[in-house]
C-alpha cells in the first residue's frame, strides 16, 4: 500500500509539473553560443515571468534546416545574419518587428539606430531584424614587419610582403573584399566586368600569398612557424586577441576603404507563438550591461554599449548575399588552380 | 513432434542470417553510398538547389574546361611519385625487419606502426612545424651553416605536400612489403649461395622478384591513400600546391555543388579502381612465391 501511494503521489507531483510548465509562457530561442547566456536568461525569466528554452546552433545551414523544417513553427525568436535574414523573408518564415515594444533600439550605438542604412534589415518599411552583435573582417599586420601601420587592403599587393601574406580560404569573402580595394560600390553584385576585374586582381594576389586557411588555429600555426607579415583576418577581433594571447607582436585595422562585416540580428518566427514575449526578450538583451558583457566574453561587438570592435568613424560594410556563390566558388578555384 | 521442430528452426535460419548480415553490410554502407554517387553525378545545381533530371554536363565539363584536367594529372603524377618515394624508403626498413629475430622483430614493427595510431590531424600540424620557414628544418640548417637564409624550397608548395604524403604514409607501405619477404622460404636464398651467386646476387635475382607482389601492392595502396587525400594538401599545399582532392571538397563545401562534386569523386573513383586492378594484375604475374 505504501509503495502505491508513493507511487501514486510521485506521478501526480509528476503531471502537475507536467501541467504547469506546459501552462507557463515558454519563449523558445535558437541562437548562437554566447548569445543567450544562462545568467541573463535567469535575469530575464526572474523579471518578466516567462522561462526560455535556449537552442544552440552551430552553423548557418542548422539554423536554415530548424526553422524550415518546422515552418517556423518550433521557435519563436532566433539570431541570424544579415545576408540570410533575405531568404527567411522571401519564404515568409519571419514575421516584421513592432519597433513600439522594443524601446531599448532607440538607445543603441548611433550606427544601429537607422535601420533603414543597414541593408536587408527592413522590406517594404518593415523591420524584420534587429541588430545585436556584430564583428569586423580586418586586417592583422605584424607590428615589428609592417611599418607605418597599413590603412587599407592594399598592402597585401605590396611586393615586399611576397611570400608573407596568409589570406583565407574562401571565394565569396575574397570577391568582396577585393572589390571593395578595387572601389567598386557594390561588392556583392559584381558585373560580369567586374569579376573579370577581381578575378586579375586576386590572380596578383598570390604570388604574395603563402597560403590559405581556413580556421584561427591554423593561422596562428602557420605565424609560428613563417615569416608571417599580414594576415587577412576572417575571424575579427576574437582572431587577434587570440595571437597576442599566444604572444605574438600584432594589431588590427579596419580599412578604410570599408571593411566586410557580419551583423547578427533577432528575427521574429512567422510561427512565434507570443511575439510580445519576444520583443521583451530582444528589448532585454539591448541593454548596456548585457552588451558590454557580451563584449567581454565573446570578444565580438555589441550594439548598445561601445566596445573596442568599432569606431564610430569606421567604415563597416554589412554582408550581404551575393549574387552567385556558386560562380564566385568557381572562380576561386580557377584562380587557385592557376600555375 | 514441436520439440524437435523448435531447435530445428533458428538452425535452419541461422545460416540465412549469416549470409543476409554478410550481404548487408558491404551493400548498405558500400555499394549503396557508391552507386548513389554515381546517381548524383548526373543531376545539375541551379541556384543552390539540386535540379534532378539527368544530364552528363558535370562529365562533359571535367574533360573540356581547362582548369580540371591539368590539375588532375599533376594529381596523378604527385601520387604515383609519393607511392614511389613511399616504396624506395620503405623496402630497405622491411627487409631490415626480416633479419631481426623473435621479439624483435616484433616489437620493431609495432613500433613502426604506432604513427598510424595518432590522429592524421596531428601528425600534419607536426610536420607542418617541422617544415615552415622558421620550422625546425631550417632552423636546423641554419645553424648548421648549410643555408644563410631560411629555404622556401619545401614550405607551403607542391614539394611540401610529396614530402607530407611520404612521411605519413611509408607505414602503409612496409607492412605489404614485409609480409611478401617474409614468405619467401630461406631455403632458396641458401640454394642460390650454394650454387656460387654471391649475396647481391641472391638478393637481386632471387629476393627483389619474389616480393614484387608486396612491393607492388604497397604501391598501389600508397597510391590511392594519397590520391583520396584532400588535408595534406589543404594544409601544406599553400598557394602553389592545389590538387584534385582539394577541388572536391571545395565542390562539398563552398560551392555547394554537389552533383559535380559527385561527378569528379566518380572519375577519381575510376583511377583509383585502375591502380588496385593494375597492382593486382602485375601482381599475379610476377607471384611466383605462391
Amino acid at each position: 500500500m505504501k509503495i502505491l501511494k508513493a507511487a501514486l503521489g510521485a506521478a501526480a507531483l509528476a503531471a502537475g509539473l507536467w501541467v504547469s510548465a506546459a501552462s507557463a509562457e515558454t519563449l523558445r530561442v535558437l541562437a548562437w553560443e554566447g548569445y543567450a547566456d544562462p545568467d541573463w536568461v535567469k535575469d530575464f525569466t526572474k523579471q518578466s515571468g516567462i522561462d526560455v528554452d535556449v537552442v544552440f546552433v552551430g552553423s548557418d545551414d542548422e539554423i536554415w534546416a530548424k526553422i524550415k523544417g518546422s515552418e517556423g513553427k518550433d521557435f519563436d525568436v532566433m539570431a541570424v545574419n544579415t545576408a540570410q535574414l533575405q531568404r527567411y523573408i522571401d519564404a515568409d518564415l519571419v514575421k516584421p518587428w513592432d519597433l513600439s515594444k522594443i524601446p531599448n533600439q532607440k538607445d543603441v550605438l548611433p550606427r544601429f539606430q537607422d535601420l533603414s542604412k543597414i541593408t536587408g534589415m527592413t522590406r517594404d518599411g518593415k523591420v524584420y531584424g534587429i541588430p545585436f552583435c556584430f564583428d569586423s573582417i580586418g586586417l592583422i599586420y605584424d607590428t615589428d614587419k609592417v611599418k607605418p601601420a597599413p590603412t587599407s587592403m592594399s598592402v597585401l599587393w605590396d611586393p615586399q610582403y611576397a611570400g608573407k601574406v596568409l589570406a583565407y580560404d574562401n571565394g565569396e569573402h575574397n570577391f568582396s573584399f577585393t572589390a571593395l580595394t578595387l572601389g567598386i560600390e557594390n561588392p556583392f553584385q559584381l558585373s560580369t566586368d567586374q569579376f573579370a576585374t577581381v578575378k586579375a586582381k586576386l590572380l596578383e594576389l598570390k604570388p604574395n600569398v603563402l597560403s590559405f586557411y581556413t580556421t584561427a588555429d591554423e593561422a596562428l600555426q602557420i605565424y609560428q612557424n613563417n615569416d608571417v607579415a599580414l594576415i587577412w583576418a576572417n575571424y575579427g577581433q576574437q582572431q587577434l586577441k587570440a595571437m597576442q594571447k599566444a604572444g605574438a607582436h600584432v594589431a588590427y585595422i579596419a580599412p578604410t576603404e570599408g571593411s566586410l562585416s557580419w551583423l547578427d540580428n533577432w528575427a521574429l518566427t512567422s510561427g512565434a507563438k507570443d511575439p510580445d514575449a519576444a520583443a521583451k526578450w530582444v528589448n532585454f538583451l539591448l541593454d548596456k550591461k548585457i552588451g558590454a558583457e557580451l563584449s567581454e566574453r565573446t570578444g565580438f561587438g555589441n550594439t548598445a554599449a561601445a566596445s573596442s570592435n568599432a569606431n564610430d568613424n569606421d567604415k563597416l560594410v554589412w554582408l550581404e548575399s551575393v549574387e552567385d556563390p556558386l560562380k564566385r566558388s568557381d572562380l576561386w578555384n580557377e584562380i587557385k588552380a592557376s600555375q | 513432434m514441436s520439440e524437435r521442430a523448435a531447435p530445428a528452426g533458428p538452425s535452419a535460419l541461422a545460416p540465412w542470417l549469416a549470409t543476409i548480415a554478410a550481404y548487408v553490410v558491404p551493400l548498405g554502407f558500400v555499394l549503396a553510398p557508391m552507386a548513389l554517387f554515381l546517381v548524383y553525378s548526373f543531376f545539375s545545381v541551379d541556384h543552390g538547389s539540386i535540379v534532378f533530371s539527368p544530364t552528363i554536363a558535370n562529365y562533359v565539363r571535367f574533360f573540356t574546361d581547362p582548369v580540371f584536367l591539368p590539375i588532375f594529372w599533376r594529381t596523378c603524377l604527385l601520387c604515383f611519385t609519393v607511392a614511389l618515394l613511399c616504396v624506395l624508403f620503405a623496402f630497405p626498413v622491411a627487409y631490415f625487419l626480416t633479419t631481426l629475430r623473435g621479439r624483435s622483430r616484433y616489437m620493431l614493427l609495432v613500433l613502426l606502426l604506432v604513427p598510424l595510431l595518432m590522429s592524421y590531424v596531428i601528425k600534419i600540424y607536426a610536420v607542418r612545424s617541422i617544415l615552415g620557414g622558421n620550422g625546425m628544418l631550417n632552423r636546423a640548417l641554419l645553424a648548421t651553416g648549410l643555408i644563410d637564409k631560411p629555404s622556401m624550397l619545401f614550405v607551403f608548395n607542391l614539394n611540401a605536400v610529396l614530402l607530407t604524403l611520404t612521411v605519413l604514409l611509408i607505414p602503409f607501405a612496409v607492412l605489404p612489403i614485409f609480409l611478401s619477404l617474409e614468405r619467401i622460404p630461406k631455403a632458396l636464398r641458401h640454394a642460390s649461395a650454394d650454387l656460387g651467386a654471391t649475396n647481391a646476387q641472391t638478393f637481386w635475382r632471387v629476393t627483389v622478384p619474389l616480393s614484387l607482389p608486396g612491393t607492388l601492392s604497397a604501391m598501389s595502396f600508397v597510391f590511392v591513400l594519397a590520391i583520396g587525400d584532400f588535408l595534406t594538401p589543404q594544409m601544406v599545399g599553400g598557394q602553389s600546391g592545389f590538387t584534385f582532392g582539394r577541388i572536391i571538397y571545395s565542390q562539398f563545401g563552398t560551392a555547394f555543388n554537389w552533383p559535380f562534386g559527385a561527378a569528379l569523386s566518380v572519375i577519381l573513383a575510376a583511377v583509383v579502381i585502375l591502380a588496385i586492378r593494375l597492382g593486382g594484375r602485375l601482381e599475379s604475374k610476377h607471384g611466383g612465391a605462391k
